[in-house]
Order: C-alpha cells, then structure tokens, then sequence
C-alpha cells in the first residue's frame, strides 16, 4: 500500500524500518475510486491527506468559462493533498484521470508523526517541497517554452517520475491520458496536443498511441525540451 | 453528445484524430475546430512564421466529413490596402 511511497521516498534519502512503520500504521483506511471523480473540493474543510496508491490524479482550477488548468499529475506514492495537513481547505480541486487505489492519512496521525519522527517529517516535508519544485517547472512551460518543447518536457518528467517507482521502462511507459487532459496540463487545445504529437513523432522523436508512450530519440526529446533532472532531487543523501 | 472527430490538415501533414471528443452537436465541434487553430496559429506567430493554408476536417462517429474549417476563417484579418507582405 505505502510500496511506491517507500520507493519514491528512498531514492531521495534512507527510510528506517521504524519510519516505514510509523508510516503504514498512519493509514486509516482504503478506498477505491472511479476515473474522472473530484474527490476533493475546493473549499471543503479536511482532516486526512491521501496518498496515491494507484492509478493517475490532478489537480485543477476551473475559469467560469469552463476552461481547466491541470496543475500537478500524480503518480503512485504521491501524496495528492499532503499541504492539507496544514492548509486544512484547498484552493483547488483534486480528481482522478484513471481508476485510482488512494490511502487516507488522518491528519490526527500525521500530527503524532511531526511530533516523535522528525527525520520522518523532514521526508514529508521534502515531498512537498519536490511538488513545489515540480510545479515552478511546469510555470516556466506554461509561460515560455513552446507547444513543441512542453509537450517534450512533460514527456520526459513522466518517464522519470514513473521509473522511480518501477512503472516506466528505458523508453517505454503507460500514460493512460486522453490528448483533452494533456491539454488541459500543457495550457493547449486537444486538437493543438495532436498536431505536436504528430510533430514529435515526425522529428522521430517520441510516438505517444492508445496511451502508450514510446520514446524513440531520448537525447533528442531532451534536448528539445530543454529538460534537466535537477528539479526532481534525485539524489540520495541525509535530508 | 456525439462523437466527433477533429482532423488538422495543414503545411505539416495531416494529423488524424484518433481519440475524438463527445460534444453536443456539430457547431460545438466547430467552435472546438476554432479555438485550435487559433492555438496552433499563436504558437506559429511566436516563432516568426504563420501559415494560412490549412484546414481541419470534422468528422463524425461514422468517419464521414460534416464540417470544414479553413484556418483563415478562425481569424479576423485585418491589413491596410495595398500594403504588400513580405520584406
């Protein structure tokens, strides 16, 4: 239930065997959700943070003309909504794109936990400055770089954060994502996703079909990106 | 709701809709048909070059065109008379 989280977690830094307790007795419960279900509200107070377990989450903010800005996709071992421990509301919503399995961490829990496993805490507090870090990323595509490279860039980021937990090969990964949603990631129109993708698979750069992913020039796609690691931390050391 | 799909043919190819949109009717698809072209052609302006000559095609569930939309008509063009394009 915690597998990606400890995987995600111990690429960055050690997690003792007593920490990787602490964490799989926090969880309270399990819950099983359909595709495409706003599970958390804007507005709505919280008492739990929820783990990603598995499947593909969003977060997003609607305009009232209906347009939506997808601002952070998680994967398994993401928390969704870590910053509610001490947010208590959100300022956006939280919904799922696939089938998803999440873990409920009562905020109860995670206070005992801030309280007695410092090192611990410090690793939950990495995790949410990394989605911070994610994030001034994803701003610099939004507001500069072009359809072609942040169409790249968010290619490359999922084949890392992906990998990390065992679900992305060298140059091949599931990205069950419609070309709408990539839009609504990328700040694009679904039909501007598809004619990119149809660029990128023409420079022989990467092919993305039936929600597969395949990267065919990994250099290349990088550089066209313009995507460095750096702000993934993916270093192991004491944090 | 009904199935459309929206086909971009333009100086780069042709880029088949595989996933299709559920909209309400075909003037939707239209409107859809509309916004992305002007987001393809903003992204081309920003580089330095805009290319007119193309189209999307709108189709239905059965693959059969209901509506095409030039991309010159997703655009207001304005130009004073007689100026000349081009340097």
């Amino acid at each position: 239930m915690i597998a990606a989280l400890l995987l995600k977690l111990r690429a960055r830094d050690e997690v003792s065997a007593a920490e990787e307790e602490a964490l799989r007795v926090a969880v309270a419960t399990q819950r099983d959700l359909p595709a495409d279900r706003t599970f958390i509200r804007e507005g709505e107070e919280l008492d739990t943070s929820t783990l990603l377990v598995e499947g593909l989450v969003c977060r997003y903010k609607d305009l009232r003309d209906g347009s939506r800005q997808i601002t952070a996709l998680h994967v398994a071992g993401d928390f969704v909504d870590l910053h509610s421990f001490t947010l208590k509301r959100l300022d956006h919503n939280i919904m799922t794109l696939t089938p998803c399995r999440v873990a409920l961490f009562p905020h109860a829990r995670l206070k005992e936990i801030t309280e007695t496993l410092p090192h611990l805490t410090r690793m939950l507090w990495f995790s949410t400055n990394l989605d911070a870090a994610i994030q001034r990323e994803w701003e610099l595509s939004l507001g500069r770089r072009t359809a072609l490279a942040k169409t790249a860039h968010l290619f490359c980021e999922l084949r890392v954060r992906l990998g990390l937990i065992g679900l992305a090969q060298e140059a091949d990964y599931a990205l069950p994502l419609t070309q709408a949603e990539l839009g609504e990631c990328l700040g694009l129109t679904a039909v501007h996703v598809n004619r990119t993708l149809r660029e990128l698979r023409e420079r022989g750069l990467m092919e993305f079909r039936g929600h597969e992913v395949r990267i065919l020039d990994l250099a290349g796609l990088e550089r066209v990106a313009e995507f460095k690691d750096n702000y993934l931390y993916l270093e192991n050391r004491p944090r | 709701m009904a199935r459309f799909y929206l086909h971009v043919i333009n100086g780069a190819g042709r880029a088949a809709d595989e996933e299709g949109a559920e909209l309400p009717d075909a003037q939707a698809a239209e409107k859809r048909a509309v916004e992305g072209i002007r987001s393809i052609l903003a992204d081309e302006a920003k580089a330095g070059r805009l290319n007119l000559d193309g189209r999307i095609e709108i189709a239905d569930e059965h693959g059969a065109i209901v509506r095409i939309v030039p991309f010159e008509d997703a655009l207001e063009i304005r130009r004073a008379a007689g100026r000349r394009g081009g340097t």
